[in-house]
């Protein structure tokens, strides 16, 4: 028997080619697919407002979210459904749904997903569910400064619902352990830093590994520390200022002093926080409660005060989560109460400390659920005042910032830094910025 | 005996011929089919082209569109004609990532098909719970991606992760697997090996299976060494399926974005960015729709090109 002869005969040249390209395809399939815009049941009409949730922390946290969204009951018997969106190649689900009309008409989503969706026309501006927060007085409830980044030319895009807030944690023991004071400055920063490496821990926590963005903002916050940031007061990009520079110079330094670890660049979010735990990590920026994160609860991690620049600046970076409405609604006014009568239940997630990140309501930061945590108290009261949006040295946000975020011109920046393959600052900051310029230009 | 004999013996056993007979004769038969038959075939395939042309040829024109108009993924822009693959081109980072993704695909072709193809022959072979060794071998190729490469990165990543402190034990400094530019790109391609020469392994093993005993009897009468039976018949009576295997493994190689994306995020500083790792970025990252469409639409072509080639040998192969 000749199994050659008879493989030939059951495969063809057409055979083969239809194989091939199909096989071939999946590239193309995978770029401009529809994706799994997936829909909840029962929405889009008979005045059942569609809300779709991010899975923003546990699953608890997405339970007791659609208990409240499906409490709703508005004027006209108006209801709504929940549904939850997973991280992964969100902004295709969203975009998805939206062309075909099958979108939500109230949803939370990425930080900067509402400029990115104005900018195409599909959000409904909330100014009436701000004028609807004066006259319950949820309005006078804000956190100062957190609804300004949402005010456009054209009206409210968003609302603000809970602050994801950068903020510098240390672990006591270490600091003990090596003798050294917290730093308060950058001097002592650098010293800090070289004090915990004779220990073994390093001074400059950070990671940039796959999916993680923690050494993105670390560079940003540096720059905004030293009053500078990406764009300039009027929003126009502005990388190469000399803030910008002498605080990319002196990352560098950390980098090169072996404060920041060499692996850094690789470690993706679980890698940061098993640092953290493992008493790797000495001091660095990070999120609101890390010792839940990381699970360790022991007291030993701590939030630090706010490190002051060279020029006397003070500050951090906050990305300030939003809840946006949709044009493609069954009514306008449903979801606009929808959103007021959401806003008011927020306290429920934090009662029950389902949440990872500050609350936007002043009334919120002093249920004793969360101002049991000394740690909480210190960043509302020390670091919320001093947090500025990625729009720095601007205050607006913008669809911009999208680009920005999680962009390739940035991971490039921040890794060629923590790698030390930048040879200076301004070389580095000159291709991050030509780097986002051609993005922005598209 | 002498190597003629050998040599010639070799030849009639790669045909599957005793000494002295003539062989089976290829014949080609051609197949003459009724009028009626044809359109009864017409009409049963009828329903699987639209299909196809519906699952694929939708996709294919839209992504044709969005790859010569600017926008985004929600609305196309004005049509820019070939500067999204002009733009492309002309951008080193996508020549990067074509150099990564070459040599990852190189390196996860040959190199999956090598340890593949080791296995298959020892597990041809009378070893010990030989079945049990098969099934534990499938599991990098079983087990989710998501899982082994946590699994992964769990034993490089860190400095005191467990590959990294072995090193140290041995003396040889404490290599960052997934930090380092250079060891980063060869992490990720040893990691695709493991990850694909199962497939291999089931590929070559059940070409193995195929092969009559009596050949190597009949090479071995004849005088052929261990090595010869390996080099002039194993090889060529699987040569068929060894392109098969490398045309799909190209093919999954080329399109790999969990393997790269979720070990190292195509860092440090793109070193492991592959062309769909680049395409995925570009549009859903710098929300770039017409340029990351253009990437995937070049990758297509190639693949196209590098069945079509690789096919012609299989071609080649049966004519021998």
């Amino acid at each position: 028997m000749n199994v050659q002869s008879a493989a030939t005969r059951s495969f063809s040249r057409r055979n083969f080619l239809g194989l091939s390209a199909a096989a071939a395809s999946v590239p193309l399939l995978a770029a401009c697919g529809g994706g799994s815009a997936t829909q909840g049941g029962g929405g889009g009409a008979g005045g059942t407002v569609k809300f779709w949730d991010m899975p923003w922390a546990t699953p608890a946290y997405n339970d007791s979210a659609k208990k409240i969204a499906e409490g709703f009951s508005g004027a006209n018997n108006a209801k709504a459904n929940y549904q939850i969106i997973q991280w992964n190649n969100f902004y295709q689900t969203f975009s998805s749904a939206i062309a075909s009309k099958t979108g939500p008409a109230v949803s939370t989503g990425g930080g900067f997903q509402a400029f990115q969706f104005e900018q195409q026309g599909q959000i409904a501006y909330a100014d009436k569910v701000i004028e609807k927060l004066k006259s319950n007085g949820q309005f006078d409830d804000f956190l100062p400064g957190v609804l300004d980044p949402f005010k456009s030319d054209k009206g409210y895009v968003a609302v603000p619902w809970q602050l994801d807030m950068r903020v510098f944690w240390y672990r006591k023991s270490l600091f003990e352990k090596a003798g050294v004071s917290l730093p308060t400055d950058w001097p002592s920063l650098l010293e800090a830093g070289k004090a915990l490496k004779k220990v073994g821990a390093f001074g400059f926590a950070t990671g940039a590994g796959s999916g993680n963005n923690y050494g993105n903002h670390s560079m940003i916050m540096m720059m905004v520390n030293n009053g500078g940031g990406v764009w300039n007061k009027d929003g126009e990009l502005d990388l190469l200022n000399d803030r910008n520079v002498e605080a990319i110079e002196f990352v560098r330094e950390l980098v090169s002093n072996g404060i920041v670890d060499p692996a850094a660049v690789s470690y993706t979010t679980d890698n940061m926080s098993a640092q953290w735990k493992d008493g790797k990590a000495g001091f660095g920026l990070f999120q609101v409660n890390v010792p839940q994160r990381v699970g360790d609860t022991s007291g030993d991690l701590l939030v630090a005060d706010p490190i002051t620049g060279p020029h006397g600046d003070k500050a951090t970076i906050v990305f300030p989560n939003n809840i946006m409405m949709y044009k493609n609604t069954p009514s306008q006014e449903a979801s606009e109460e929808f959103l007021v009568y959401y806003l008011g239940q927020l306290k429920e997630l934090w009662k029950q400390k389902l949440m990872s990140a500050l609350p936007v309501f002043k009334s919120i930061t002093e249920l004793p659920e969360f101002a049991d945590d000394p740690n909480n108290v210190k960043i509302v009261k020390d670091w919320q005042p001093i947090a500025k949006t990625f729009a720095a040295q601007g205050s607006t946000l913008n669809a911009n910032l999208a680009a920005l975020d999680g962009g390739q011109a940035l991971n490039q920046f921040s890794q060629s830094i923590l790698t030390g393959q930048a040879s200076d600052a301004k070389s580095a900051l000159q291709t991050f910025q030509s780097g986002l310029e051609s993005v922005l230009k598209k | 005996m002498s190597s003629t004999t050998a040599t010639s013996g070799l030849s009639r056993a790669r045909r599957g011929v005793a000494p002295g007979g003539s062989g089976a004769v290829p014949g080609k038969r051609k197949s003459k089919l009724s009028a009626q038959t044809t359109r009864t075939f017409f009409w049963l395939l009828l329903p699987s082209v639209v299909l196809l042309v519906l699952i694929h040829g939708y996709p294919l024109i839209h992504a044709a569109v969005q790859a010569t108009h600017d926008g985004d993924l929600l609305q196309t822009g004005n049509f820019v004609g070939g500067e999204n693959f002009a733009s492309v081109l002309s951008s080193p980072a996508f020549w990067k990532a074509a150099q990564f993704t070459l040599w990852f695909t190189i390196v996860g072709v040959f190199g999956s098909w090598l340890v593949g193809l080791g296995l298959a022959l020892l597990l041809r072979t009378r070893i010990p719970a030989g079945n049990t060794f098969k099934v534990l071998l499938l599991l990098p190729w079983v087990v989710p991606i998501v899982v082994s490469s946590t699994a992964w990165n769990w034993l490089v990543a860190t400095p005191d992760s467990l590959i990294p402190s072995i090193f140290r034990g041995l003396g040889l400094g404490t290599p960052l697997f997934l930090a380092d530019p250079t060891l980063a790109s060869i992490t990720v391609m040893v990691f695709k090996v493991w990850v694909s020469f199962p497939f291999m392994m089931m590929m070559i093993s059940a070409a193995l299976a195929s092969v009559d005993t009596t050949v190597y009897e009949a090479a071995s009468m004849d005088g052929a060494s261990k090595w010869q039976q390996f080099t002039q018949i194993t090889l060529p009576l699987i040569a068929r399926s060894t392109y098969i295997s490398w045309i799909l493994m190209t093919i999954f190689c080329v399109n790999d974005f969990p393997t790269i994306y979720l070990l190292t995020g195509g860092g440090p500083v793109s070193a492991t960015t592959s062309l769909v790792v680049l395409a995925y970025r570009t549009v859903f990252q710098d929300f770039a729709t017409g340029p990351g469409v253009a990437i995937a639409f070049l990758m297509t072509m190639t693949l196209v090109v590098i069945s079509v080639i690789l096919y012609r040998q299989i071609r080649k192969s049966s004519v021998e």
